[in-house]
């Protein structure tokens, strides 16, 4: 599955792009990057599977594309 | 209405002054049109803890920004009677002074134009996925907040 930062994410990251194997949902993903990004918990942001913008938990597939998105800041 | 496929808003780096004016100029041959509207967003040399911002990198997630934008292109077709719209974002480097957004609406009779254009303008800068890091004379950078 690919998981894509964007803005400041990028840093907090350190990555744009990450890749990870296999099935898991929202939750579980969300709180293993937290694990593993401390800072990224702190960080304000959406979450968007396959560009569409989600709120609550859903189960994520190996197609899926989740993408982490700080506040706007275009124009 | 016609189907409308989504357009590219991106290019690369400021929008020039030359492109806005050609821009312009391709409509005088649209006779219908009565009132053009135009947004043009600058770069502006905010001061930061007594360092000056001396451009604005941008990215963006394209290819939601670019959906995104064609459902909001389509809504605002539907709700206002426009002739024309034409939206441009930079990507990249843009210095102070710069332009960084170009919102154009035409329409039969002003009101369409300029109503639309102000919705275009509110609606791109909250639901666009599109990221400014506000670059300082120091090299250093802060992530822009839209207010």
């Amino acid at each position: 599955m690919k998981i894509l930062f964007f803005g400041q994410l990028v840093e907090v990251v350190g990555a744009k792009e990450l890749s990870i194997e296999g099935g898991t949902d929202i939750h579980a993903l969300t709180s293993s990057l937290h694990q593993l990004f401390p800072l990224l918990a702190q960080a304000k942001y959406v979450i968007a599977v396959d560009q569409e913008i989600i709120s609550d938990n859903r189960n994520l597939q190996e197609h899926n594309i989740v993408a982490f998105m700080p506040p706007f800041s275009g124009g | 209405m016609k189907e409308r496929t989504p357009k590219n808003i991106f290019i690369q780096g400021a929008i020039s002054s030359a492109f806005i004016a050609d821009s312009i100029q391709k409509h005088s041959t649209k006779t219908d049109i009565g009132g053009h509207s135009i947004f043009l967003g600058q770069v502006r040399a905010d001061e930061i803890e007594g360092k000056k911002v001396v451009a604005i990198e941008y990215t963006a997630y394209e290819e939601m920004a670019l959906q995104k934008m064609h459902e909001i292109r389509e809504a605002v077709f539907a709700e206002y009677p426009l002739t024309c719209m034409h939206v441009y974002h930079s990507l990249g480097k843009v210095a102070a002074g710069e332009i960084c957004l170009f919102v154009f609406t035409s329409s039969a009779h002003r009101k369409a134009a300029t109503e639309a254009c102000n919705v275009l303008v509110e609606r791109i800068k909250a639901e666009l996925p599109v990221w400014g890091a506000e670059i300082l004379e120091d090299e250093t950078h802060q992530w822009k907040v839209n207010q």
